[in-house]
């Protein structure tokens, strides 16, 4: 019930916010207020989760009983994960939408259906649920970055929506086969997990759903080849929009192949294993060496997730509990880092109206604040130990090499993306962050305290997981060890 | 003993107190950091007093005194641990770190004083002493990695710390990547040793109980793996040949930065790791061994000539400090740690004295080229006198440490039988003090000018007069330093150390014949004699030049290419599809309207012509669809009748 | 004297024609009402007889006839309210004249 009301708060936000006078300015309070709110069950739900158990908080009732299918809910460790960092990342893009003039009845009202979408794709457990929810998320970020994005606006929200929605059709199919099969016959995704895990599902069938939802789940987080509408919508979204873009829907694909991929098709995913391995290197080499050449800071930032996401298909890849433990980590740090960086970079244009690396100079000098958080953020990202990049990233290598699935030149290659990470973030460091200032950063404003107090929480996670690792394996690692199981055959 | 675990906190929470004030904040407190560092001074003292206690009882030599740990993570339900531990070696290393570094930060004040970011300065320097001290104390190899990484960022910080000139900036980001390449096996050697052993724990992968080091049980060829892995690593970290482009480069910070950590401190953490890790190179000796060795053999010969022929006094250092480390590596690769400790030890002492004595010079002179100075020694006293304890130390003279550190060295070479490592270990030494000769003519020969130079403050020279004694009197505790780490106790050997010595002596002779007498003023002779191998010294021995043809130029030419290959032909081919399809939606309008609307058109248009001809029928008058009926109803009775029902 | 089916039949023949006739080709509509109302009672008169000279017994046919009656009454009712509704919108009720539904 709790995860109903989590879920379905913002959609009451929503109607609130509709019904609010024309002109109001009360749709920033009220919205985050609900996230507020929202972010709150959450923390009460983690507080009062038990570890040692698997799915909790469950809500499971029939819904259309013809069909099957049924309104079941519930949390485990990975979910959790997913579903705080969502929260907080929702109220961040509320609070750094402050001051959003245009039409913000509308803004905050798509900003908490967004919040629907992303919040019940990470506790629906069954598949008509998820489709619902994965679905729903499109429809609000399609019209954020479509009403309220940068020039190119209308061609990147057309082909945001278009790329992921045509995955999520296979995704569908993938969906329908495992109902249509004898030895599936339902929506209910622990059932089939179950089913996956006791070998009921040939090997041939598995393979050719396993592709179905690989369609479905690789352009979401995105895999390369399947990466370039990322780095559009990115460029084109808004500040907020990008933070949950980057933060939140990418790890939805991510969080599709731990929940749906590797415990229902376990068999398939061993035989596809070198197939995504191969693809997450070529991600982090290629995504960090792209990243490198860019002149527009967002896009560098676009291209770095495609890098950092290489290292959350490597985990999945490898299967070990160390790989998936790391997916998570990275997927968790990759939301607040990379939110960090997008904030970052959006107050730098407010000031600047540029993002063109090549016109950026001096912004520690003329901004401490800013450039110097900006430094902090970067760092972050390259992984640095004793900040919360540096877990991921690191178990993923570990859990690559100890794989049995994986060729080791697989991990060797991954390994390298932690210096091409370096390579292009301080290459961006140097020319944006050191040195004079330029004409466009000289006499610029600093943060501003509502901007602070937005990436506070941020910086203080990226300490916090960094120092503590436990504060997130906790909760993910006997989740992930119960699919890795099925994976490996091992612990 | 658990206040071991504040030496690292006291200067780890100095930064933390600092990180988020405001600059003048930070300026007002620049006192937190050394206040911090004096504290972890005291405590290493004290934890130094407990191993020498320990170490009087015979069985518990080398033991580790303090083991502590908390666990940070559980992967696989197996605990993931990180905590502190005290022996022998962490002691010393504790030693050597707060010494230096509450002398570094006594230097600074005067050092940096007019600097307005003086309290960042501060900070960092804090952060890195803390991150030091932790990986000396730390006794897993993923804390070691950990703090090993946070020192990067130090050093990467300070070297940029003026980074609103355009060579800290670079040489900033060079250090770290390049330290970086290391870093990338080091991890890889990691994820090796968690593949094999499961565990990061010194007590697990080193196998050791009582005594250090003892080997353990590795299969062979992941110990092979694990030793050259980490020997990569390590070489980032201390400026092995050919990982050693960062070192002189890194110069572009503040000189007493660069005695910490370009100089005493951090660059030694790579030797070590590879001594902390040397149950797992006797493992995979002889490989691990005779690779180590290689690699600090040529990177003592390369680091020696190319100090050689530096104008930059703090370059000089520079490649003298890649040199020393070389040598520390081939004390490993004879497998004595006891002997590369010591040389590290005595090491870190004179080599900051002489940077802090560098950073005096600079401040004096405004210059750093050393073919401007001269004649300093009236009007530095002091200075010259501290700068020349360290001098005699680098070079190798009785009685100051490095003689003492150097001899060891060269003895555990003889004795293991490596004639020809000694032999070129002999001939860096002649090397080293024929340019610490050059150095010391140059800079403080010659009646020459810079008599405007001055005697800096107090507060500058002080540290450097404490290191200098110590630099003196180190020496003397090498029989006890071997017996504190478990080694058997033992003193020079005559013979050696007369050859040693003679050597020293020529370099250093040869040095005041070319550089020292009063008619020598030009090495024009001997560079045209040896021309190209003056023009190779001078062009780094190409090392730079390489590493930019090879890597950097063509990685950075790839990524643009990859970049156009990403927008045409990645996403070409999706707006490709896009437009395909939106060609193939125009013909299948132009189908739809042609042929099938046409389809549906023509039935309405039927159907209207014949509707406007019944309309006719339709008058509106109720009568006339009576009549209508009716006849109907007539007719249809009629056909009835007719058909028969 | 009796009288047999027969005569009930034709007088009921001929009331329908008589009506039939009326409503056919009377202009007014209050006529032509008067014209139905013939027809139904030519039915109910059949009804009635053949009710009453096949099965004596059953009934039906008056029954019905009452029925019929009844229902004519409503009709007719309500005919003339929209016959008189008609005439206060359009001032006559000749049929030939509202003609607004031919096509």
């Amino acid at each position: 019930m709790l995860l109903t009301v989590i879920v379905f708060l913002p959609l009451a936000g929503l109607v609130a916010i509709a019904l609010l006078p024309r002109d109001s300015r009360g749709a920033k309070w009220l919205a985050a207020s609900v996230m507020g709110v929202d972010l709150a069950l959450v923390a009460w739900v983690a507080a009062h989760f038990d570890v040692a158990r698997g799915m909790q908080f469950a809500i499971d009732v029939p819904w259309v009983s013809q069909a099957h299918i049924r309104y079941h809910m519930a949390v485990d460790g990975i979910s959790l994960t997913m579903l705080g960092l969502s929260a907080l990342l929702g109220l961040l893009a509320v609070i750094a939408s402050w001051k959003q003039e245009d039409r913000p009845k509308a803004y905050f009202a798509m900003l908490l259906l967004l919040q629907v979408g992303m919040n019940g794709v990470f506790v629906a457990l069954d598949f008509v649920l998820f489709y619902v929810f994965w679905e729903l998320v499109l429809v609000p970020m399609f019209f954020l970055i479509g009403l309220w994005g940068g020039p190119k606006r209308e061609y990147a929200a057309i082909k945001f929506f278009l790329y992921t929605l045509l995955g999520s059709v296979f995704m569908l199919v993938g969906i329908l086969a495992l109902y249509l099969h004898p030895a599936g016959g339902t929506f209910d995704m622990l059932a089939l997990a179950k089913a996956g895990a006791s070998g009921a599902l040939p090997f041939g069938f598995q393979w050719w759903v396993f592709l179905a939802f690989f369609l479905g789940f690789a352009v979401k987080v995105p895999v390369w080849p399947l990466h370039t509408w990322l780095p559009d919508a990115h460029v084109e979204a808004p500040t907020a929009a990008s933070v949950l873009l980057a933060g939140v829907l990418l790890k939805m694909g991510a969080y599709g192949f731990i929940r749906v991929s590797l415990p229902m098709l376990p068999d398939a995913a061993r035989a596809w294993a070198p197939f995504i391995g191969v693809l997450a290197v070529i991600s982090i080499v290629y995504g960090a060496a792209v990243a490198f050449a860019q002149t527009d800071l967002k896009k560098l930032v676009a291209y770095s997730s495609v890098s950092h996401m290489g290292f959350v298909m490597l985990g999945i890849a490898a299967g070990t509990v160390e790989g998936l433990d790391g997916a998570v980590a990275v997927m968790f740090s990759h939301g607040i880092v990379t939110g960090m960086l997008f904030l970052l970079v959006g107050m730098v244009y407010e000031r600047t109206h540029t993002r063109a690396i090549a016109d950026l100079s001096g912004l520690v000098v003329a901004a401490p604040l800013t450039g110097g958080l900006l430094a902090f953020a970067s760092f972050a990202s390259l992984g640095l130990p004793g900040l919360s990049g540096f877990v991921g990233e690191f178990l993923s290598l570990l859990g690559g090499w100890r794989s049995a699935l994986l060729p080791k030149w697989i991990t060797i290659g991954a390994a390298s993306g932690v210096l091409l990470a370096a390579a292009y973030m301080l290459w961006m460091v140097l020319r944006v962050v050191l040195g004079k200032p330029s004409a466009a950063t000289e006499g610029m404003s600093d943060a501003s305290p509502r901007e602070l107090a937005v990436l506070a929480p941020l910086i203080a996670l990226t300490f916090a997981v960094g120092l503590y690792w436990d504060s997130i394996l906790r909760f993910v690692d006997p989740a992930v060890k119960a699919i890795s199981v099925v994976v490996t055959g091992a612990a | 003993m658990n206040w071991l675990v504040a030496i690292p906190l006291l200067p780890a929470a100095a930064f933390a107190v600092l990180w988020p004030l405001s600059r003048r904040a930070r300026n007002r407190l620049q006192w937190l950091p050394l206040a911090a560092m004096s504290g972890s001074l005291a405590l290493s003292m004290a934890a130094g007093v407990a191993v020498v206690r320990a170490a009087a009882v015979e069985s518990s030599r080398g033991a580790v005194v303090y083991h502590a740990a908390v666990e940070v993570a559980r992967i696989a339900g197996r605990p993931l641990r990180m905590g502190l531990r005290l022996d022998a070696v962490s002691a010393v290393m504790l030693m050597v770190v707060t010494v230096v570094g509450v002398a570094v930060q006594v230097y600074s004040l005067g050092y940096m004083h007019r600097d307005d970011r003086k309290g960042w300065y501060f900070a960092v320097l804090s952060l890195f002493s803390a991150a030091m001290l932790a990986l000396v104390l730390a006794d897993s190899f993923l804390l070691l990695y950990m703090t090993w990484e946070v020192m990067g960022l130090c050093s990467y910080l300070l070297i940029g710390f003026w980074h609103e000139l355009e060579a800290p900036r670079l040489a900033a980001i060079k250090a770290f990547l390049t330290t970086r390449v290391g870093d990338v096996a080091f991890a890889i050697g990691l994820a090796v040793m968690w593949a094999t052993k499961g565990s990061f724990d010194f007590a697990v992968v080193l196998a050791d109980g009582a005594a250090w080091p003892t080997g353990a049980a590795w299969p062979a060829g992941a110990a092979t793996a694990v030793a050259l892995l980490f020997l990569v690593g390590a070489m980032g970290k201390s400026a092995q040949v050919p990982l050693h482009v960062w070192l002189p480069d890194a110069m572009a910070g503040p000189t007493p930065a660069s005695a910490l950590i370009h100089a005493a401190t951090m660059v030694a953490a790579g030797v070590y790791l590879v001594a902390r890790s040397m149950p797992i190179f006797h493992a995979a000796a002889p490989v691990a061994l005779g690779a180590v060795l290689a690699v600090g053999l040529v990177t003592l010969l390369v680091g020696g000539a190319l100090a050689v022929v530096q104008h930059d006094i703090k370059k000089v250092l520079a490649y003298s400090t890649i040199s020393q480390l070389g040598y520390m590596f081939v004390a490993l690769g004879a497998g004595s740690e006891v002997a590369a400790l010591f040389h590290l030890t005595t090491h870190a002492f004179f080599k900051s004295l002489l940077f802090l004595g560098a950073g005096v010079i600079i401040h004096a002179t405004h210059t750093q080229d050393i073919r401007e100075m001269g004649g300093l020694h009236k009007a530095l006293p002091w200075t010259t006198a501290a700068f020349t304890a360290g001098a005699l130390a680098l070079a190798g003279v009785f009685p100051f440490s490095g003689f003492w550190s150097k001899d060891e060295i060269l003895g555990t070479l003889w004795r293991g039988g490596q004639y020809l490592p000694f032999a070129i270990a002999l001939f860096g030494a002649a090397i080293t003090a024929f340019y610490v000769a050059r150095l010391w003519f140059r800079v403080f020969g010659w009646n020459q000018a810079c008599s405007l130079a001055r005697e800096s403050h107090a507060e500058m020279i002080a540290p450097m007069v404490v290191l200098a004694l110590i630099t003196l009197g180190i020496g003397f505790a090498s029989p006890w330093f071997a017996t504190l780490l478990g080694e058997e106790a033992r003193l020079p050997d005559p013979g050696l150390a007369a050859a040693s010595t003679a050597v020293a002596l020529a370099g250093l002779a040869a040095g005041w014949y070319v550089y020292g007498r009063s008619e020598a003023r030009g090495t024009e002779p001997l560079r045209r004699r040896w021309n190209r191998a003056y023009e190779a010294l001078g062009n780094k021995l190409y090392f730079d030049l390489t590493f930019g043809e090879l890597l950097i130029t063509p990685y950075i030419a790839l990524t643009g290419r990859l970049s156009r290959f990403d927008t045409s032909v990645i996403d070409g081919a999706v707006d490709g599809m896009g437009a395909g399809w939106r060609r193939l939606a125009d013909s299948g309008a132009r189908f739809d309207i042609a042929v099938i609307d046409g389809a549906v058109n023509g039935a309405g248009r039927l159907v209207k012509a014949a509707g406007a001809r019944l309309r006719r029928i339709q008058t509106g008058r109720v009568q006339t669809y009576q009549r209508l009926s009716i006849a109907a109803l007539i007719v249809l009775v009629l056909w009835i009748f007719l058909r028969g029902v | 004297m009796t009288v047999g089916l027969g005569p009930f039949l034709a007088l009921a023949a001929v009331l329908f024609c008589i009506g039939l006739y009326g409503a056919l080709s009377k202009k007014s509509a209050v006529m032509v009402l008067m014209s139905l109302e013939l027809m139904t009672n030519a039915v109910n008169i059949n009804l009635v007889a053949l009710s009453r000279f096949r099965d004596p017994v059953g009934m039906t046919g008056q029954f019905f006839a009452a029925f019929v009656m009844v229902v004519a009454a409503a009709e007719i009712g309500l005919g003339l309210a929209l016959v008189l509704a008609l005439y206060r919108r359009t001032r006559t009720i000749e049929l030939d004249r509202l003609d607004r539904l031919k096509g």
